[in-house]
């Protein structure tokens, strides 16, 4: 009898097309890349090999992709962890910045308490639009966007007034305190949040597929209706994957200031929230495909640092990418579904 | 039309195996068989939505197809659905035309009844006047009344000269309505006749001779003393006038709750979700929307149920209700989506009942199941009865509701009768659910 021996398929997590899509996804955007820099005068094998040396090719390239990995892990995370409770919540972007306010303004407190301000700070804001759900249903999807630009503006105000340098010469604040900032692991560049990160992702993964919260979690994204019939209360796992998702973003604003810039000024996020849709979507909202997939941005990333200094091609080109990564995801999704 | 040598696989599974048929014009054909048995997939294929892998068709007519799962927009109007389906036409007209009754062309579709859905289904397929018609199951969700609307609308398509053919579970609907009967068993045609009895129909689905009477009543029911499980609630909101109604349902009984849909059953039954707390198991109506999450494993959706989640556990207790209950799965890391629908709700009964649960509130358990999926169900709910659960049946089959009924309600504008004897409602239910005859006492005021 087939149907009793439940050892047979259970150590496959993650089917190998749902990885071969991935990677489709993946080469079709360096691929586009590549052929993007015939418009700039060069040879598509010429830009793969800047790339590459720029974003992996040394010790000191790796550092600088791990380095970008970081916010991009969070707030990827962050993303499909929403995603997967069938929320949109693209507030990353806003909640980043209020989880580096919150981390600014704690940092006074050490460390700890520092990162334990960004992480509620972002989860209260993911919270806003939860609450805006519950009071009067509106669609995160409006919310959260608008969230951000008012934690964008937040921060501009605070820069420029209360927060601002003591100086008074730029927008931006004083450095937080020493003893507040991030480690360094051993005699690298790199700072602690790495570890931080991946932890995080290991740990949504936990609550994903080994708790019985984060099956009813997944129940809900999948079909709201069908989840409340079988007994799963759908608000409570909605306010909390939004908590959720937004702690994760407010950590990564967090370890971006105590770890990376150590200051806060106007354009702090450039775009962290909304590249970790790109990378949720790259890594099909696995927890651990994250990982990989936040990998993969980083590094193209600081390749087109790379292109930008030595070709003198603009570094928006990463952000292209991310544009084609999600429309090939999309398309490649949509054959496997029409196909299967 | 003429279907000669038909053979379809799915992976391993031969779904339709060398099947040949031919239809007449003014045909009213039952296809009859047991879930899985390959009706779906033959008639999919006769109306081209599916291709054979092996075989011809000569003579293809125009085909019009009423699938079992509704391909209706929610979020529009019934008068915009149709207007999809028919561009240009007056809606009021068109459903006119069909002869079937659905009021109020301007409510949106997520909220009319199954009922409604699976007419509003049927009025787009017969607006376009197909030469061949299938209808998958249409009065599953449809209450005796609505039936025979649908009866006479099939006989005036086939007096035009349309072939009709309906796939049906219910052998007394075939017999009256069909003018050739079609049993399919495995893939398979094994009886092709004008003239057939019941109990031959029945043996020839299910390869055994079974007893077609249904009304096997249960012995005794309901503890006599004692408050009982399941008292009346009432939901203003909801325009439900319960409270006065008396409705009571005490442990180790079985009330059916009986009526035409679209009356307020959906909403009893959702209410009755939200507002009951404790070991309360609930069988909803909509399997497709409500019943399993497609997406994920049988052993998950079982698990949803649970205090907790191990994979490994889950997957051991789901292997072994996949046996206790048989359920037709390779695994209970199946997706259960990819289930058929008997076993889907199968699945959704062993989760349900694994709950050891208080009270049950089941909405149409055996709707659009073959004869052993429905025998099994009723098995497990007189079952659950004897245990000591107060059962709340809501059923538009009056065979299931007078099956499993210790006392009946008929249900009508969303106010419940007073509570039937089973030999008093066979007498009066059908002025009750046309909402006719005397005035029902004690209901509304």
């Amino acid at each position: 009898m087939s149907a009793g021996t439940p050892s047979g398929k259970l150590h496959i997590p993650i089917s190998v097309s749902r990885i071969g899509i991935a990677l489709m996804a993946a080469t079709t955007a360096i691929a586009g890349l590549a052929l993007c820099g015939i418009a700039f005068g060069r040879s598509p094998g010429e830009l793969l090999a800047i790339l590459a040396s720029g974003s992996i090719g040394s010790s000191f390239a790796l550092q600088g992709t791990l380095l970008k990995s970081v916010p991009l892990l969070l707030t990827g995370l962050s993303v499909a962890i929403a995603f997967r409770a069938g929320v949109w919540n693209i507030g990353g972007e806003g909640q980043f910045l209020i989880g580096a306010l919150g981390a600014f303004l704690g940092a006074r407190y050490g460390l700890i308490a520092s990162l334990a301000a960004a992480v509620l700070a972002g989860a209260i804001w993911a919270s806003i639009a939860t609450a805006m759900r519950l009071w009067r249903n509106a669609p995160e999807v409006l919310t959260t966007i608008l969230l951000n630009f008012i934690a964008i503006h937040l921060l501009g105000y605070a820069v420029n007034g209360p927060l601002q340098e003591a100086s008074g010469k730029y927008p931006q604040s004083d450095a937080v305190p020493a003893g507040a900032a991030l480690p360094l692991l051993g005699n690298l560049e790199l700072h602690a949040g790495v570890v931080i990160a991946v932890l995080v992702a290991i740990a949504a993964w936990y609550l994903l597929y080994r708790t019985a919260e984060g099956l009813r979690l997944r129940a809900t994204g999948f079909n709201r209706s069908a989840a409340k019939w079988a007994g799963v209360n759908v608000d409570a796992q909605l306010i909390r994957a939004m908590a959720i998702s937004g702690a994760m973003a407010g950590l990564a604003g967090g370890i971006e200031l105590l770890g990376v810039t150590h200051r806060l000024f106007e354009r702090f996020a450039a775009g962290y929230g909304y590249a970790g849709i790109a990378v949720a979507l790259l890594a099909q909202l696995h927890p651990l495909g994250t990982i990989a997939s936040a990998f993969f941005f980083g590094a193209l990333t600081t390749g087109a640092g790379e292109l930008q200094r030595t070709a003198g091609i603009s570094s928006m080109v990463a952000t292209l990418a991310q544009a084609i990564v999600i429309l090939a995801m999309i398309a490649f999704m949509r054959r496997s579904k029409a196909s299967s | 039309m003429h279907l000669s040598h038909i053979t379809k696989r799915f992976g391993t599974n031969v779904a339709v195996d060398d099947v040949s048929l031919a239809f007449a014009p003014g045909e009213i054909i039952g296809l009859v068989g047991e879930n899985g048995a390959g009706k779906t997939t033959l008639m999919s294929i006769a109306a081209g939505e599916l291709s054979a892998d092996e075989g011809t068709i000569d003579d293809r007519t125009s085909a019009g197809i009423v699938h079992q799962h509704f391909l209706l927009v929610s979020e529009f109007t019934i008068a915009e659905n149709l207007a999809l389906a028919m561009w240009g036409r007056d809606p009021e007209a068109i459903i006119r035309d069909s002869g079937i009754a659905l009021r109020d062309v301007h409510r949106r579709v997520a909220d009319i009844s199954v009922g409604e859905k699976a007419k509003l289904e049927l009025i787009k397929a017969v607006a376009r006047h197909p030469r061949f018609l299938i209808l998958d199951e249409p009065t599953s969700v449809l209450a005796p009344a609505e039936a025979r609307e649908l009866f006479v609308v099939m006989r005036q398509l086939a007096a035009n000269g349309t072939t009709v053919v309906f796939i049906s579970h219910k052998i007394p609907e075939v017999l009256e309505v069909a003018t050739r009967v079609v049993v399919m068993r495995r893939g398979r045609i094994v009886a092709d006749g004008g003239r057939m009895t019941a109990s031959e129909l029945a043996e020839a689905m299910v390869e055994r001779r079974v007893s077609v009477d249904e009304s096997r009543r249960r012995a005794g029911g309901g503890t006599a003393g004692g408050p009982p499980a399941l008292r009346s609630l009432s939901s203003p909101a909801l325009r439900l006038e319960l409270k006065d109604a008396g409705l009571a349902v005490h442990a180790g009984e079985i009330v059916a709750i009986i009526g035409v849909a679209g009356n307020g059953q959906s909403e009893l039954a959702t209410s009755l979700r939200d507002s009951l707390r404790g070991r309360v198991a609930h069988i909803p109506e909509d399997r497709a929307r409500d019943g399993l999450i497609a997406e994920m494993t049988i052993a998950e959706n079982i698990a949803l149920a649970e205090r907790r989640w191990q994979p490994r556990v889950a997957a051991q207790t789901a292997a072994a209700l996949i046996e206790r209950f048989d359920i037709r799965a390779q695994s209970p890391l199946q997706r259960a989506g990819s289930l058929s629908g008997g076993n889907q709700q199968k699945v959704i009964l062993a989760r349900e009942l694994e709950r050891k649960p208080e009270i049950i509130v089941a909405a149409e358990p055996s709707r659009g199941l073959d004869i052993e999926a429905t025998r099994f169900v009723h098995d497990e709910l007189r079952a659950a009865a004897a245990r000591g659960a107060a059962i709340l049946l809501i059923t538009s089959d009056l065979d299931e509701a007078f099956a499993l009924g210790d006392a009946i309600h008929v249900i009508y504008r969303g106010k419940l009768s007073d509570r039937l004897t089973p030999s008093e409602a066979a007498e009066r239910a059908p002025q009750l659910m046309a909402g006719v005859g005397p005035r029902q006492s004690g209901v509304g005021a």
